[in-house]
């Protein structure tokens, strides 16, 4: 295990101001890093259409420092809100004052009319190499990963979990109270060297396993093909896909209205911010994805795949085929969302995280999801009314 | 002829080993009176259970144990930049053993400066607030230890002292430990106390990457239930009727009965009552039912006799006390010895004796 070391706080900042900002200066902003969170996006907003949405930022005197999306969830009967800011806000978590960005944040969210604030830090606490976590999985008396030594813990993410323990921030709980947010496990594949050399295809080939390099072997050999698209066939193949495979696994899909929105919101902000890739057998779609890239960071997001043919391993094929689109647009990391915690063997989701942890990377934990009631009473009653929705 | 502290031999060795198994990287803790046993007599103790550190109070009590444990010695009194830490040489053979506990930022770099070469820990305050860093503290400690490389070879690790048990420490200690990641230290050891064995358990699946060292002392050493007696010995009886006058202050006696005068006394620490922990309602008001009984006249004594809690006929004196026994009560037989219920910490035992 190492703990890396934390860096020392910039304090030569002044203070900082909140305020509004338009779409074209928050996304300016987005564009400036190497990554924020897809949800972070103005485009985001537009996607949660049924939320009042605000793109706000943090001033420096006139220097833009620091964007959100801030989406407001209203109390039933009530005009008020919770302001959720998910996976975000993008700001500099590593200077050591999150007081000094948090606390105008809440004074201007107030003014907004919000009872309570929601982030989502993107901030990581600790890693898992893929190698721990197999021997996890195979160990019965690990059920969580929380059980195994992390190969990495930061003290970086420690410090932002201990600033908002400080200032009163509440961490949001899997179980219980509001419904589940983001998930704070995630799966992950560097693409670049620690030293952030990038990663050729040969060697992020080589630190998967040998299921699935003999897999995407398999799909290429059996002449399994990957395009990608971001038209209207594409939106109905992958849908159609989409509505069979929730069938199969049990789940509730989400209807094509909504991923038309999502393909038209992100890609008129980026032209290849949202992509659908199709793996075709013989004229036959046997699997189909989402992929998102904002910056350098690149995320698998939705998948599908047909019951028929799996033999062909369409859905190894189409993750090599986002995996390589992700190295070649030189991006530091391929995204593979989020896992549970559990490493029981017995436990259904345990699937899933076998099937990521194929891929060689890394389990990663971030700091989670935090509220901070701002009216205590109303967040209260609001935490209740969810609990018992 | 005096107040004595009668341990079962036996049940109490059994006791320390089977806590020392059921707890790896023990620490036991010795300090002030030693629980009633000495330190010299727990330093001997901790050396036949085969720890490798023993925690004391205070730089002052390093002089009883030193020499009857050879491994490292924790001070659990933070170090401050005066009083008896100061007289530690640095750089000598029993410098090198000691750990102190470190409280405050401006007492690392005091320490360092006086002994560059001092072992430590640093202590994080707990919901406790005794002592201790805040988080920010121990983050700008951390700072201040790597600006030095660290200083890995000294730094034993980061205390916690837990209130006595008032629900589960799990949370607490979680968000503790995150803090202390936080202070990227080069350490990973925590020393704890007042974790119930399941808290410990909890914690070191949570963290396997840390090693959780429990410090324990009434645990421990007091944790055998009737492996400890304390006795006082008959030293003299007399008759009295109604009215005759006794005492040093003459007094009279409300009724017939027996004067007993018993080992045991004000510098043993009898007749001094420390607080009892217990805080309930139907306890302070039992404290106010015997404050009273002072009042009218005779006030419960710690000495016991055929199961039964006798009177104090005066106020206990110096190494002896007077008890009062109402006429028909057994009168014991002077050399006889009779029962004394006392606090282990708060009494000092003319002997102890081990079988």
């Amino acid at each position: 295990m190492t703990t890396t070391t934390p860096s020392a706080p910039v304090t030569a900042r002044g203070p900082l101001a909140v305020r509004t900002i338009t779409g074209e200066e928050h996304l300016a902003f987005v564009r400036s890093r190497r990554s924020a969170s897809f949800l972070q996006t103005p485009a985001w907003g537009a996607v949660k259409a049924e939320w009042r949405r605000e793109s706000v930022g943090w001033f420096a005197g006139a220097e833009l420092v620091g964007a959100a999306l801030v989406l407001y969830r209203q109390v039933p009967k009530v005009k008020r809100y919770l302001a959720y800011l998910p996976e975000g806000p993008v700001i500099d978590y590593a200077d050591g004052d999150l007081e000094g960005w948090l606390r105008p944040l809440t004074t201007h969210l107030k003014g907004q009319g919000a009872f309570g604030i929601r982030i989502g830090p993107p901030v990581v606490v600790a890693r898992w190499d893929a190698a721990t976590v197999k021997e996890g999985v195979a160990d019965p008396e690990v059920r969580r990963l929380g059980q195994l030594p992390p190969t990495e813990r930061s003290a970086a993410g420690a410090t932002v979990v201990s600033q908002l323990q400080e200032l009163g921030w509440r961490k949001l709980e899997a179980e219980g109270g509001f419904a589940a947010g983001q998930p704070a496990f995630n799966f992950q594949v560097p693409l670049r060297t620690p030293e952030g050399e990038p990663r050729t295809e040969a060697e992020v080939l080589k630190g998967m396993n040998q299921l699935w390099r003999r897999n995407i072997k398999k799909a290429d050999k059996a002449g399994v093909e990957v395009t990608t698209s971001v038209d209207d066939a594409a939106l109905e193949a992958f849908h159609a896909l989409y509505v069979h495979t929730a069938e199969r696994d049990h789940f509730t899909p989400r209807p094509l209205a909504y991923f038309r929105t999502m393909r038209d919101a992100l890609n008129a902000e980026e032209p290849d911010r949202f992509t659908f890739f199709l793996a075709h057998h013989e004229g036959d779609l046997v699997a189909a994805t989402i992929a998102i890239r904002v910056g350098a960071h690149y995320w698998y997001s939705y998948g599908a795949s047909s019951t028929a043919k799996r033999d062909v391993r369409g859905s190894n094929a189409v993750q090599w085929a986002m995996v390589r689109a992700a190295l070649a647009a030189g991006c530091d990391v391929y995204d593979l969302r989020g896992i549970t915690e559990t490493l029981d063997a017995d436990d259904s989701h345990v699937g899933l995280i076998q099937f990521k942890v194929g891929t060689g990377g890394e389990a990663v934990e971030h700091v989670g999801e935090w509220d901070l009631p701002v009216n205590r009473l109303l967040y209260k009653a609001f935490d209740l009314y969810m609990s018992r929705r | 002829m005096s107040l004595v502290l009668n341990v079962d031999g036996p049940v109490w060795r059994d006791h320390l080993q089977s806590f020392a198994a059921a707890h790896p990287g023990l620490v036991p803790v010795l300090k002030g009176n030693g629980y009633g046993f000495g330190l010299g007599r727990l330093a001997r103790k901790s050396t036949w259970l085969g720890v490798d550190t023993i925690a004391v109070g205070i730089h002052e009590e390093l002089g009883e144990v030193a020499n009857r444990f050879d491994g490292s010695l924790l001070v659990l009194t933070p170090w401050r930049p005066f009083g008896a830490a100061l007289e530690l040489a640095p750089g000598s053979p029993l410098t090198r053993r000691v750990i102190h506990t470190v409280s405050r930022l401006e007492d690392v770099e005091a320490l360092l400066a006086h002994d560059p070469s001092a072992r430590f820990v640093l202590e994080r305050t707990t919901s406790m607030l005794r002592h201790g860093l805040s988080a920010r503290e121990l983050r700008e400690a951390g700072a201040l230890l790597e600006a030095r490389g660290g200083l890995a070879s000294q730094l034993q690790g980061v205390a916690l002292h837990l209130p006595l048990a008032q629900g589960s420490h799990v949370g607490e200690v979680r968000r503790l430990m995150t803090d202390v990641i936080a202070a990227g230290l080069h350490t990973t050891t925590i020393w704890v106390s007042h974790l119930s064995d399941a808290e410990l358990a909890t914690l070191a699946a949570a963290y396997p990457d840390y090693t959780f060292r429990p410090r324990a002392g009434t645990g421990l050493w007091l944790g055998a239930r009737g492996a400890t007696r304390v006795t006082a010995t008959v030293l003299d009886t007399h008759p009295v009727e109604r009215g005759d006058v006794f005492g040093y202050r003459g007094r009279s006696a409300p009724k017939a009965g027996t004067i007993l005068v018993v080992s045991g006394g004000t510098a043993h620490g009898i007749g001094l009552e420390a607080p009892a922990g217990d805080l309930s309602l139907k306890a302070r008001a039992a404290t106010l039912a015997r404050g009273g009984l002072d009042a009218v006249g005779f006030v419960r004594s710690p000495f016991s006799i055929d199961g039964k809690q006798r009177l104090f006929a005066e106020p206990p004196h110096m190494q002896a006390s007077m008890l009062f026994l109402p006429a028909g009560s057994r009168v014991p037989a002077v050399g006889d010895v009779v029962d004394v219920r006392v606090r282990y910490t708060a009494t000092s035992f003319d002997r102890t004796e081990v079988s």
